[in-house]
């Protein structure tokens, strides 16, 4: 299945964020069809400053690595509703710290992540385990986005020969 | 496509739309769950479970997310490592255990396969080789929502599947039944009349891939009246689209969207849809459990909601139903956006394509690639979703924006329904009604009133009259050059606004632009065209005052023209263009002229800004609006939907690697080049198209005609052509016009077939053409045979001053015509009795069969006998032509037909004959007029004998039978008065001009009136008697609609081809240099009437026709 090189916008993003805003890449599962929690974050993230790149649904791994490589966003938002976020999420999050470009780029996932709440622990560890810096439970507000978004400093502010990744400032 | 492995052998699950259908029937609601499990014995337990509960029920088997996608080794991989998957993996589990799991239903209740993916195929082959038929989804429903294929690949995929889901369906003796899912796309937010209209495309698409068993979707919205509204729309549209002998049934999905968190909010929602089915007349319903908000189902639960859907209908079907909802506003929408999208191409997936490109379909919120994603719906304050943006859709009705969707509204938006139900369900008494869409939101307050100061009362300057003109070929232009002559004439009072619209160039319009073969010719000679309403003089040429074709050619191009003979089509082309370039050079002080490059898609009227007259508002396809106070429709030639024929002869193309079939309402439209040399073509119909089509594949692939052959020309072939085989009923092409010898201000005055006899038949009421004005035209033709013999049979002596031949040719018109003064049914034999005094052939022409249809009755033992005797009828016809239109006497005598259509006009315009005497006129006189009356330059009756000569153009014969054969693989033609003359065709062009009809006309702004009542046909009806037309139905001059309620529509005005049949005789391009014809005089009536009321003084209408 041939796929689009362009990542779909759900309006342009500003040209420059807020001073205090950040790049958000918004994606979720390789099998993931549902659309409206990313156009709702979106949304939410947009009219708090933040300019946001939405990948839209169905995700395969190479486009978010690449698009990553290409943007090097903030963070990385991984939604997910359809119950396979679990077994998509590990994958999506292997293939970003797989990448000597992407692997210093947060990601964070929530949602539904698997087709039923047993076991919801087990898979949040594993989920932390490969990689995710932040697993939020399924009814999680987008706030938490906004905590985790003013943690992170810029990665252009960074001294441009320290590491790639983006490094938390103390609280 | 490589074929599946054998069905199995137990029989697959019965046909979806036959249970349906009897379960209609029994007045029962089938109900569906959604159920998916990896197991086979989980999911085969699910499947027995749904059929054996005591309800009408379809039993699903919904594949998992990997298997959507096409991701099979994930599939697998995780069911051979006991993960869990969200549904049950059909192709990495085989086609064998699907079967067994399909099985579990048992021999009475049909399994529906359930995927969402965008590429089908390998589910299908799956699914066939298991037995299983039954699926649903589509190429724009389970692409744009759900996923990123690009939905070209979708397109192609559902097209690849879906023949081989009817195909093998067929060759295991059974039928395939495919549901839409367009009727859900995102789920919610979504307003119905884009559910509708992709509900309906799809099916649409699925019929012309080979399936006969189809049902449209609908997903319970917002809005109860909404969504019964929505099913009716559904239903109207797919009775109308579908051919009439596919299956179909409806199918309404229990709200999609958030799902209320309470048992009895969801058990309420269910119970809505439920209702909603029965009302709205869906015959299945997919239902949701009480648990839907919080996980997937258990089979009980599902079990559970199907049996309180079920209940639930019998409940409401026992309750008093309402009146019948009307489709509203959802029904206008969704038929103007099918048939903008089917006015793009005859392929539905093809159309769908472009559609999406051109964001006349957007689906609001879908972040697909190829979704243009500017579309925005909303629910509205009384619970309706409505379009809060359109994008670049082809719609109307969008309210004025609302605020901007931030994700608060969004959110609330998206849980609304959710939350209505919960807390529905908490203070609902247990009998208590509620109609969820009707309540109004608490707090809420009607839209403020637009500010009262925006009125446009403080201008001092007064408003302009504007005026769209709608087509702008050689009518609208013509309207345009009245008006601008007009306002050259006298002072306007008010500015006046025209916007000239067409896609095409403004002034020539589609059928005369300046793309096509240089070969193509006028049939009326450059001296007989002008399109200034008045001769040049020593001004520049400007409104009312310019050159006729043939000064301006002279002037433009003096190497190349031939002012005496027929200008090719593009050097009026230029013409046109030129006589628009200079209206607009010398537009008088407060007209102005917009050129609008753009398709009109819709017209709808709304209140003006002072709040008194409708304007209309015209949708464009290039996105934007128009607002107007007058339309003109001057859109000429149609485009029409294929017939039934047509479309099984494109379906055996289509079908097809090697088999050609071209339509098209001009040659300059059709895609000869694809056709290769040496390839076998038959043509349909012999007449202008025929010429043109010949010329193209002739000239136009380089050969030549030298002037040395037997009839005048020998054509030189290229060694590019192919074989040409031209059929038609009568086997004979147009008649050749006579050389012209008459001054291009020569009118004949009748002597018998005058207008005061005609009117007086007219006054009559009641007219039967061929009893009461047939016989005067023929005793007017014979007159003219009979004394054009004779003046000629005298050659040029000369007695004293007077030409002997005129001389007895005008004492035999006064005799003539005294004799045959009197009668009641003029008879032709006292005519020929007196021509015999003068010594001429007394011969008569006793009717206009014996000219055009020369071998009607004859048998031919073969195809070169028919040849022969068609080239000694020709080179006769050719003889008479050269004679020419004055002194050949059979020429002379059809040019009469000409000369009198204007009489012929006032009999038979505005419903002047009976219904069965029109319908007769129409069809049998009108088309031996146009082969006698409309023919080409004798030029091309010489080509075409030289062409007969070469070999490269073979007619079939009278009677001409095309048909399909599927053995062969070809098309083939032969005549039924020609023995032996069957010939494979690799290619077929039908060559005939489409007529008139609204009702299959694809414009879809034509389409869009006529269904709002603003337009409708002309129905002639006379003492119980009715004959529908198919043409416009407009009042006389100045030629306003008649509305379907009967009121005339006096903001526009129809002129051209539209009117056809209403009219007779509309297909004229070009006005006459001299006093005007009704070219021009229909053209300033429109004129003036527009201009009524933008004057300083009344216009002097009646002292200005026809006297220049």
């Amino acid at each position: 299945m041939a796929q689009s090189a362009a990542p779909q916008l759900l309006r342009p993003v500003p040209q420059a964020a807020p001073a205090d805003g950040r790049r958000v890449l918004l994606t979720t599962g390789s099998s993931d069809a549902h659309t409206w929690n990313l156009v709702h974050l979106q949304l939410f993230l947009e009219e708090h400053g933040h300019s946001v790149l939405n990948l839209g649904p169905c995700v395969p791994e190479e486009l978010l690595v690449d698009t990553a490589r290409l943007t090097m966003p903030d963070l990385v938002v991984f939604s997910s509703v359809n119950g396979h976020g679990h077994l998509d999420g590990l994958r999506a999050v292997r293939a970003l710290r797989a990448e000597a470009d992407t692997r210093g780029i947060p990601m964070v996932a929530g949602g539904l992540l698997g087709i039923s709440p047993e076991g919801a622990e087990q898979r949040r560890a594993e989920l932390l385990e490969a990689g995710f810096d932040g697993v939020h439970p399924d009814g999680t507000g987008p706030e938490v986005l906004l905590e985790r978004l003013a943690e992170l400093i810029p990665l252009a502010a960074l001294d441009p020969a320290g590491p790639a990744r983006t490094e938390r400032v103390a609280a | 496509m490589t074929r599946s492995i054998p069905a199995p052998r137990r029989p697959g699950p019965p046909d979806l739309g036959a249970y349906v259908r009897a379960a209609a029937e029994a007045g029962e609601l089938v109900v569906q769950p959604r159920m998916g499990m990896a197991r086979p014995e989980e999911m085969a337990a699910g499947v027995t479970a749904v059929a054996r509960l005591p309800e009408r029920t379809v039993a699903t088997v919904t594949l998992d997310s990997y298997t959507r996608v096409g991701d099979h080794a994930a599939a697998t991989a995780a069911v051979r490592a006991g993960r869990p998957l969200n549904g049950f993996p059909l192709v990495a589990h085989g086609p064998r255990v699907g079967a067994r799991v399909a099985g579990a239903a048992g021999p009475a209740t049909p399994v529906q396969v359930r995927h969402g993916s965008a590429d089908p195929i390998a589910i299908f082959r799956t699914m066939t080789a298991a037995g299983l038929y039954t699926s649903e989804g589509g190429p724009v429903s389970y692409c744009l929502p759900y996923g990123r294929t690009p939905l070209a690949e979708s397109v192609a995929a559902w097209r690849d599947g879906t023949r081989l889901l009817a195909e093998e369906s067929r060759a295991a003796g059974t039928g395939a039944h495919l549901e839409s899912f367009g009727g859900c796309l995102l789920g919610q937010l979504c307003p119905p009349s884009l559910l509708v209209a992709v509900s309906v495309l799809e099916c649409l698409f699925f019929v012309q891939n080979g399936i006969t068993s189809v049902s449209l979707s609908y997903a319970q919205q917002t809005h109860a009246g909404q969504d019964a509204e929505a099913l009716t729309a559904l239903r109207r549209l797919a009775d109308e689209l579908l051919p009439p002998d596919v299956d179909r049934h409806l199918v309404l999905y229990t709200y999609m969207g958030v799902f209320p968190r309470t048992a009895p909010g969801a058990r309420l929602l269910l119970a809505r849809s439920a209702e909603l089915a029965v009302r709205g007349g869906a015959e299945r319903l997919i239902v949701k459990t009480e648990t839907e908000a919080h996980r997937i189902p258990t089979v009980e639960e599902n079990l559970t909601a199907l049996r309180n859907a079920a209940e639930q209908a019998r409940r409401t079907r026992l309750e008093p139903a309402g009146p019948p909802v009307d489709g509203g506003e959802v029904l206008a929408e969704a038929r103007a956006l099918v048939t903008a999208v089917l006015s793009l191409s005859d392929n539905v997936g093809t159309a769908l394509l472009r559609a999406f490109r051109r964001g006349l379909l957007d689906v609001p919120y879908c972040l697909h690639p190829d979704n243009r994603g500017a579309a925005r719906g909303v629910i509205a304050e009384d619970g309706r979703l409505r379009w809060a943006d359109l994008g670049a859709m082809p719609l109307l009705s969008a309210g004025r924006r609302t605020t901007p969707v931030t994700s608060d509204r969004l959110s609330l938006m998206l849980r609304r329904v959710a939350e209505q139900h919960d807390a529905a369900a908490r203070q609902a008494a247990p009998e208590g009604r509620h109609e969820p869409g009707a309540q109004p939101e608490p707090g809420a307050r009607p839209e403020p009133a637009a500010g009262a100061g925006n009125g446009t009362g403080s201008e001092q300057r007064p408003a302009p009259l504007r005026v769209a003109l709608i087509g702008v070929g050689p009518r609208g232009l013509s309207v345009l050059e009245r008006l601008a002559a007009r306002c050259l004439e006298q002072p306007l009072a008010r500015p006046v606004e025209i916007h000239a619209i067409d896609p095409y160039q403004a002034g020539a319009g589609r059928i005369w632009r300046q793309s096509q073969s240089p070969h193509f010719l006028m049939n009326t000679p450059a001296r007989e065209v002008t399109m200034f309403s008045g001769p040049g003089d020593d001004g520049p040429a400007r409104p009312g005052a310019g050159p006729t074709l043939a000064e301006w050619w002279a002037a433009a191009d003096p190497e190349n023209a031939d002012p005496d003979g027929y200008a090719p089509r593009v050097v009026y082309g230029r013409y046109l263009s030129h006589v628009f370039d200079r209206i607009v050079a010398a537009l008088p002080v407060g007209l102005t002229v917009q050129r609008v490059p753009a398709r009109v898609l819709s017209a709808d009227r709304i209140p003006d800004e002072d709040g008194g007259t409708r304007a209309h508002r015209l949708r464009l396809d290039r996105g934007d609006v128009l607002t107007v106070d007058r339309v003109v429709l001057a859109t000429g030639h149609p485009s029409n939907d294929l017939d039934g024929p047509q479309r099984d002869r494109a379906a055996f193309a289509a079908g097809s690697a090697t088999v050609r079939y071209i339509n098209g309402d001009s040659a300059g439209e059709m895609p000869l080049k694809d056709i290769p040399p040496g390839a076998s073509v038959g043509i349909l119909g012999m007449g202008l198209t025929f010429y043109d089509i010949l010329v193209e594949l002739t000239q136009g692939r380089g050969g030549r005609f030298a002037p040395d052959g037997p009839d005048g020309l020998r054509y030189l072939p290229s060694g590019r052509e192919p074989r040409i085989f031209p059929a038609s009923r009568s086997g004979v092409p147009l008649l050749a016009r006579g050389v012209n010898q008459k001054p291009p201000l020569h009118r004949y005055r009748a002597r018998l077939f005058t207008p005061e006899r005609m009117g007086a038949v007219r006054a009559r009421g009641g007219v039967d053409f061929h009893a009461a004005v047939l016989p005067w035209l023929m005793a007017e033709v014979n007159l003219v045979l009979l004394a054009t013999r004779i003046r000629t049979a005298a050659g040029d002596a000369v007695i004293g001053e007077a030409a002997v031949g005129a001389a007895a040719a005008a004492d035999f018109t006064e005799r003539a015509t005294a004799a045959l003064a009197d009668a009641d049914t003029p008879l032709l034999e006292p005519l020929s009795r007196l021509a015999a005094e003068y010594g001429v052939d007394p011969t008569v022409l006793a009717d206009f069969d014996t000219l055009a249809r020369p071998f009607r009755g004859k048998r031919f033992c073969t195809a070169a006998e028919f040849r022969t005797a068609l080239t000694d009828w020709l080179r006769a016809d050719l003889a008479d032509a050269r004679l020419g239109n004055a002194d050949g006497p059979l020429k002379a005598a059809c040019d009469v037909l000409r000369d009198v259509r204007q009489t012929i006009r006032s009999v038979v315009d505005f419903g002047g004959l009976t219904p069965e005497s029109q319908r007769r006129f129409l069809t049998e006189f009108n088309p031996l007029a146009a082969l006698i009356s409309t023919g080409p330059p004798a030029v091309r009756s010489e080509q075409f004998l030289a062409l007969l000569d070469a070999g490269i153009l073979e007619p079939v014969g009278p009677q001409a039978v095309f048909r399909s054969d599927g053995t062969a693989g070809r098309f083939t033609v032969e005549s039924l008065q020609v023995d032996s003359s069957r010939v494979g065709l690799d290619a077929l062009v039908d060559a005939r001009v489409p007529g008139t009809d609204l009702r299959t006309d694809r414009n879809p702004l034509i389409r869009g009136l006529l269904a709002d009542g603003t337009i409708r046909t002309f129905v002639n009806s006379w003492e119980g008697h009715a004959y529908d037309t198919g043409g416009l139905a407009s009042t006389d001059s100045p030629f306003h609609p008649i509305r379907a309620d009967g009121a005339v529509e006096r903001s526009m005005h129809v002129i051209g081809i539209l009117s056809e049949h209403t009219r007779w005789f509309t297909q004229v391009g070009s006005g006459r240099p001299g006093s005007w014809g009704s070219f021009t005089r229909d053209a300033d009536a429109i004129a003036g009437a527009l201009l009524d009321g933008a004057m300083l003084e009344p216009t002097p209408l009646a002292a200005k026709a026809g006297t220049r």
